[in-house]
């Protein structure tokens, strides 16, 4: 098992009204792995993305990784998520003043690596993503779709054992929706292997995954 | 400096222009110049103050005077002795004996407290450089005359100016008897160094020591040397090489403390004006925290990355330090200009009656450029890592949410 989180729960405060947004959710993540976690806006599902992306903390339960308990606040996580994790958002994140090749060897550059290397993996990623034509330009330079697959490869750059996914085709039109999915779906059928486990509201998108889970009350059922 | 911190100074320095010159650091650069431009005029300007004062001082006077030590004039057979004793010491460049002594300056109604240095025009005039009209070497009956003095008296070339001896003693009845002389004026002596350029008569000796009633000797050996801030150090050896009847006196046992008050100012001056750095330092807060809330995604990716809150910090601190030192150079560049400006500028003369010299100069050195750049670069230095503070409390969830 790559990631198993047990017995999540969390909530959150909002004007004198207290949330429950997660109350016993559980999910075990193995490699190869492709999941979907759908729901209602607001059920929670951004958040149990977060919580197992070490980005947010939750009340009380577990997150397992390699046999190891993990925490947020804990000084291992930015080496966790820096390495073993891999990040895809709604809202592509890149930053504006670097290409789209340093965008991607950004999380190499945190892990050690030289530049020499890190531009050389950006560079293939970006090549099989079939960026290969974008490596020099900037992000506001590059289509919706375009940003999002630049994004992935940048998820994609340390070979992570998780790519966690929130709504990455949320911002797309259906054309560059489908081509991300279609993308998602040959890293994880093909030679790559990826592990995805993705947040969406898009239904009958997410039924090419392997596994679909529905978060209601905080749970997550199978659907 | 990790590979990430290594890679984006290399990013910014390679496009500037994307990374560096942003609207936000507008006023802060602007700030940043012209503090630390009037702190290196400022500096430079009293540096330049105080190394003319000690040129014009050491000009002006003896490095070393040797003088009998009981106040008495030294005799020609004794000054030649003198000589020859210290004939092997390689750091004096010239001997030369003068005699000195207050006297009293009249023109008409105008009477002024002058002193009157006399020398063997035959042998060597030290202060032929700052003859500014007018021959240099004097015939006898001829005067040359320090260039206040001369207006204060309304002199010039070719008039005569009376010097008075009041005798004291010889007490009459009718008062204290004066020996006078009249002298025509040679030349003009202006140095720059206000009291000399007041007060000075130069004249042959053998006319002084007439208007004197002097039969021979003098008042003083006046020695020039190679090192003057060794001055003390030698003049301790001369004392004793020469006995108890003759003392060598350095021209810092007058001039030193005048010195020293004006290096203190001088850091004083430099104390006021870094305020001016601390106040430009507040634009450097503002926009290093406009740069932070204008870059909190990037904060969040690069902490979602896993990159650390102080490896974020340093990126940062980088950046605004980039733009920072090189205001801090352009300061310094505009700082010299500013000083060499004020040094050319005519409108504005110093009071030398005040301030000892009448021109300003400015003078830049390598220490002073160093203590300017490292001073400023540490309270801009502070004034950056400030405000990144934030950047450690900022949680990634935080950002990510608000987005959504």
């Amino acid at each position: 098992m790559i990631l198993s989180a047990k017995h999540l729960k969390k909530t959150y405060i909002d004007s004198d009204q207290t949330i429950e947004v997660l109350t016993d959710a559980c999910l075990d993540v193995a490699a190869g792995d492709l999941i979907c976690i759908t729901g209602k806006s607001g059920s929670g599902k951004s958040t149990m993305l977060h919580i197992m992306g070490l980005l947010d903390a939750p009340d009380s339960g577990e997150l397992i990784m390699g046999g190891k308990a993990i925490e947020a606040k804990s000084p291992e996580a930015p080496m966790i998520r820096n390495r073993d994790l891999g990040f895809v958002f709604q809202f592509h994140y890149l930053i504006e003043d670097l290409t789209s090749t340093e965008n991607v060897a950004l999380p190499l550059l945190i892990a050690g690596h030289s530049e020499a290397k890190a531009m050389a993996r950006a560079q293939e990623l970006l090549s099989i993503l079939g960026l290969s034509e974008r490596l020099r330009r900037y992000p506001n330079q590059l289509s919706g779709g375009e940003q999002q697959r630049v994004s992935l490869a940048r998820a994609l750059a340390n070979s992570p054992k998780l790519v966690l996914a929130d709504e990455p085709t949320g911002n797309l039109d259906p054309t560059h929706s489908k081509e991300v999915w279609d993308l998602i779906l040959s890293l994880n059928k093909g030679e790559f292997k990826q592990t995805f486990v993705i947040v969406t509201h898009d239904v009958e998108a997410a039924q090419a995954a392997d596994q679909v889970f529905e978060l209601v009350n905080g749970i997550l059922i199978p659907a | 400096m990790d590979k990430l911190e290594l890679f984006f100074v290399k990013r910014y320095l390679k496009t500037p222009k994307r990374n560096l010159f942003r609207f936000a650091f507008v006023f802060m650069v602007l700030g940043i110049i012209l503090s630390v431009g009037i702190l290196s005029a400022g500096l430079n300007l009293f540096q330049g103050y105080e190394s003319n004062l000690k040129s014009l001082l050491l000009d002006s006077f003896a490095h070393i005077g040797i003088q009998s030590s009981y106040g008495d004039l030294i005799s020609e057979q004794d000054t030649e002795t003198i000589i020859n004793q210290l004939s092997q010491k390689t750091e004096i460049i010239s001997a030369i004996p003068s005699l000195e002594h207050p006297l009293l300056g009249q023109k008409g109604d105008k009477i002024r407290a002058i002193s009157l240095r006399a020398y063997d025009f035959d042998r060597e005039f030290p202060y032929q450089k700052y003859i500014s009209g007018g021959e240099g070497k004097l015939q006898s009956g001829e005067v040359i005359v320090g260039h206040y003095l001369a207006e204060e008296l309304g002199l010039s070339i070719g008039d005569s100016i009376e010097l008075n001896y009041p005798r004291f003693d010889r007490i009459t009845p009718l008062g204290i008897q004066t020996a006078q002389h009249r002298y025509k004026i040679a030349a003009i002596y202006r140095s720059g160094y206000y009291e000399s350029d007041r007060s000075l008569v130069i004249s042959t000796l053998s006319d002084a020591r007439a208007l004197l009633l002097l039969p021979q000797g003098y008042s003083k050996l006046e020695l020039r040397i190679k090192d003057a801030d060794k001055a003390g150090i030698f003049a301790s050896e001369y004392s004793d090489i020469l006995g108890h009847e003759f003392i060598a006196i350095p021209w810092n046992l007058y001039a030193e403390s005048l010195l020293r008050l004006v290096a203190m100012e001088k850091w004083l001056i430099f104390i006021v004006f870094s305020f001016l750095v601390l106040i430009a330092g507040i634009n450097v807060i503002s926009a290093v925290s406009t740069i932070i809330i204008e870059k909190r995604s990037e904060i969040a990716v690069l902490k979602t990355l896993g990159a650390s809150p102080r490896s974020i910090k340093r990126l940062f601190a980088l950046r605004v330090g980039v733009v920072a030192i090189m205001a801090v150079l352009i300061g310094q560049v505009f700082g010299a200009l500013l000083s060499w400006f004020v040094e050319k500028q005519t409108f504005y003369h110093l009071k030398g009656d005040v301030y000892f010299i009448d021109t300003l100069g400015a003078r830049i050195t390598f220490p002073n450029l160093l203590v300017v750049f490292l001073v400023a670069s540490f309270l801009i230095f502070l004034c950056v890592m400030f405000p990144l503070k934030q950047i450690e409390k900022m949680q990634i969830i935080d950002v990510i949410r608000n987005k959504h």
